[in-house]
């Protein structure tokens, strides 16, 4: 399945139906549905901050094969930037310590099996992969 | 779809349910911002939580503390407390686990 969204925020209530119409049609477990908007909503917003240079819509993809999902979200027209090398967040670090900022990618991270980026013809890719739970 | 809510009970005690996303953050925010005591925070109806509501959270809760009060999170459900474990914030904020909600995300 494959949707486009306006890159704003409040699209999300919108992501997440799509989310949770893939779950359905796929077959899935209905707790899928949890680490997929969770990993969904991470990597949205991350386009919708960081790519400030565009108003295009941004593309997500949902697809299942066998034991599991692949989600890849596409922005267009954007400049190169690579969410996947932030650095790693210090999980151990004391609480005078610790920001919020970096955990959604962080999250996306310990949910995947693999996370890939591409910076193609102005267009960024992240594909996850996520094993199913069940 | 469940909507995000967050209110505060007669015991002082506040209530949040539905799904705490980024849109919602700012909402939750306007409400946490505003305690100037300890407080207790129930997640027994709260659905969903990603790294905007946990900065939320985690930013409520240094502030309680550095003005010497305390902020107890409780009645987490399995789901949202696995996202506070991801983030390695579950034993720093001290969360008390609780039964999932009856309604899936």
């Amino acid at each position: 399945m494959e949707k486009r969204f306006p890159r704003e925020i409040t699209a999300l209530d919108e992501i997440f139906e799509f989310v949770s119409e893939f779950v359905a049609a796929g077959d899935l477990a209905a707790p899928e549905a949890f680490p997929l908007d969770l990993v969904v909503e991470e990597l949205f917003t991350n386009f919708v901050r960081h790519n400030t240079g565009t108003s295009r819509e941004i593309a997500i993809r949902l697809e299942r094969h066998d034991d599991r999902v692949v989600v890849a979200l596409t922005d267009f027209g954007v400049r190169g930037f690579d969410p996947t090398q932030a650095p790693i967040v210090d999980t151990n670090a004391p609480l005078e310590e610790r920001q919020p900022g970096g955990l959604g990618i962080h999250f996306v991270r310990q949910i995947a099996e693999s996370i890939s980026y591409d910076h193609a013809d102005g267009n960024t890719t992240i594909t996850v992969t996520k094993r199913l739970e069940s | 779809m469940s909507v995000f809510d967050i209110k505060s009970g007669d015991d002082g005690t506040v209530h949040l349910s539905g799904r705490l996303d980024a849109a919602q953050a700012g909402k939750a925010m306007d409400v946490l911002g505003r305690i100037e005591r300890s407080a207790k925070v129930d997640f027994s109806n709260l659905q969903y939580i990603s790294s905007a509501g946990i900065g939320v959270i985690l930013g409520t809760y240094k502030r309680l503390l550095d003005a010497g009060h305390s902020f107890r999170i409780v009645n987490v459900p399995p789901r949202i407390a696995t996202v506070f474990r991801y983030a390695g914030l579950a034993s720093i904020l001290g969360i008390e686990e609780g039964p999932s909600p009856t309604e899936r995300p």
